[in-house]
Formats: structure tokens, sequence, C-alpha cells
């Protein structure tokens, strides 16, 4: 008999939702018999103007994704308890894939030297973006860095990727369809150890504004830049950053 | 009331319509014994059943073997948050993330 989810205790919920073992079963679900991220079995080449727009869009995902990967596993070292760190590295692996199906289909597309490409491509905004992480994990500031990396860079990356997915071509959609899946745990898990650290630390919602404060122009621009490189237009793109301005809301940091 | 995925099958001492969640909704972004408790949110058109609640963090659909009510405690585990549920003067049901 299946048990239900809604009886667990609170400890017992985050003891499963945290653990390696419930990583392992939620990704079986949807990455089982996938090859380079997709089901879908022919990647197709668009047309020059749109292959040109999807390669810059690519090159700046793998750039979001290498600042994951990279914050995610130096939280590790930092992060408070076993659980916490269980649940990172399931992230880092998680990043490490989104990373690698982006180079793949890069290569699809014709990328000889992808890392060439990524310096020529990359928005200089997700690059200062990028630069911040790792001052904070740097500085060993977890609050910080969770904040910045698993509610304000995983919000930004789970409204973009659902909004190419419904634009892009079936490979590089179903691609995006799976990745969405991991963030949605990734920005689940930051908006929980923040609403919490909140709860018992009153002084720290002034300083993770000061946070907001220095990253929404580097978000905003970011956003702008890859809906522009998606062809979205202007009017539309209020409606688009609604979920990142209601993570903040919820959290009551302004 | 049948849904695509739930059937009515009675009424607790409460008054509260108890459901029995059928096995597959298509969401696999959990591990199979706990599938059966989320589904995909079909977008403009699609309606919450009086056991279901849309998680405001990651946007899926919680679904519970019991009619929710103001107050009531549930999951998302596709996002890994507590929920709380809100039912304003009008009726409205709405899931608030606790933490």
């Amino acid at each position: 008999m299946t048990e239900d989810i809604h009886s667990l205790d609170e400890d017992e919920f985050f003891d499963e939702v945290y653990s390696f073992q419930h990583w392992f079963d939620s990704v079986e679900g949807y990455l089982h018999g996938t090859r380079n991220g997709r089901k879908s079995p022919a990647a197709e080449v668009p047309s020059e103007g749109r292959r040109q727009a999807l390669i810059t869009i690519l090159c700046n995902y793998c750039v979001g994704e290498t600042a994951a990967l990279e914050t995610s596993s130096g939280l590790v070292l930092i992060a408070p308890n076993r659980p916490l760190k269980v649940f990172l590295a399931t992230q880092v692996v998680d990043e490490a894939r989104h990373l690698e199906v982006f180079y793949r289909r890069l290569s699809e597309l014709g990328v000889t030297d992808p890392e060439a490409e990524i310096t020529k491509r990359a928005s200089p905004s997700l690059l200062a973006f990028k630069r911040c992480l790792e001052e904070m994990v740097e500085a060993r500031d977890w609050d910080a860095a969770i904040f910045a990396q698993n509610v304000v860079l995983e919000s930004m990356e789970y409204t973009t990727f659902n909004r190419h997915m419904a634009g892009t071509d079936a490979a590089t959609a179903d691609m995006l369809s799976r990745i969405l899946r991991d963030e949605r745990r990734h920005l689940g898990f930051g908006e929980t150890q923040i609403g919490q650290r909140l709860r018992h630390d009153p002084v720290l919602k002034a300083r993770l504004s000061k946070v907001r404060a220095k990253l929404d122009p580097l978000v905003l621009s970011c956003f702008s830049e890859a809906l522009e490189a998606m062809e979205i237009a202007p009017s539309e793109r209020p409606e688009l950053a609604k979920d990142y301005m209601q993570a903040m809301d919820r959290l009551g940091v302004k | 009331m049948t849904t695509a995925s739930a059937r009515e099958v009675g009424v607790d001492p409460d008054g509260r319509r108890r459901y029995e969640l059928l096995d597959d909704t298509g969401f696999d972004e959990v591990p199979k014994k706990y599938r059966k408790f989320y589904r995909r949110w079909n977008g403009a058109g699609d309606e919450l059943a009086p056991n279901e609640a849309y998680c405001p963090v990651c946007k899926v659909v919680v679904r519970s073997s019991r009619e929710l009510r103001d107050g009531d405690k549930i999951y998302c585990m596709a996002c890994m948050t507590r929920l709380v549920i809100r039912v304003d003067p009008s009726g409205r049901r709405e899931a608030i993330a606790r933490y």
C-alpha cells in the first residue's frame, strides 16, 4: 500500500526528499531511456538565423550551468549539516548533466569549439552574476550564496527555459523539459532554506535585500538578453519576470 | 465526482469527501509510489478538484485522498516544499508555502 505523503511528519519528509535515494528514484522517471538528455530521436538543425540565435542562447545556458555547478559544489563544503550536503551533491550531479547536454546540443548544431564560442557569446551581465556567486562561496557566505543561486538564478533559469521550450525545435524542447524537472527541486530547496533562515534571523532579510539590490540589474539584463535572442516581444517580458517577483514576495525580500 | 485520475469514494465523519487516487497521472518527477499525489497543471481551462491545490513554488498540482480544507498541511514533493491550505471568505482555496 502506498504511504500517504501528506501524513509524513516534517522530519520524515525532509529526510526522504534530501536523500540521494530520493533523487535517484525521482530522476529515473524522466531520464531513464534518454540520450543526450532527451528522448526525441533526431535533432533538427534550424535555419541559419535560428541556428545562430540558438547557439547564443545555449552558450549562455552553459555559463549559467557552469556557475551553478561550481557554486553547488562549493556549497557542499560549507553546508551546515549532512542532509543539506547530500542534497547539494545531487544538485552538483544535475548541474553537470545540464552542462553536458547543452554542450552536446551545441555540437549537433555544428559548433566545433564550444569554449571559444561561449567566450565570444557570453552575456557580460551573466558573467558578472557568476563572479558574484564565486565571491559569495569564497567568503563562505551560505545565506547569500543559497539565495543568489537557488532562489535568484534558479528562478531566472526556470522562467527562461520554460518560455524557450514553447518556441523552439522539438529536440531542444524535450531536453529543456527534463532539465526543468530538476530545476523544481533546486528552487524549492533554496526557497525553503532561505524561508527557514529568515524565520530565525530577522536581520538576514535586510542583508538579502542588499544582495538582491546588487543582483537585480544583472538579472533583468540577463532576462532581457535571453528573451531578445528568443525573439519574444518586449510587451510579454514583464509577465515572464512574474515568477521571480513572486518568489521574492513570498520570502519578503524587497 | 470523478476526475481523470481520482474517484470519490465516500465522506469522512467530519463531512470531508474522500477520494481514491488512481495510480498514474503521468507525473514522472517523484518516486513511483508517490506519483499519484501529483499531476501537471494544464494551464488556462484546467480546474482544481476539491482534493487538489496548486503549488505556488513549482506550479504542479498537489493531490490528497481527502477534500482539502483551511489549515490542512500538505507537501509538494516535486519542489520539496511544505504547504498550508488557506480558504478565503469567497471559498477560494490557495496553497501557501510555509517554511
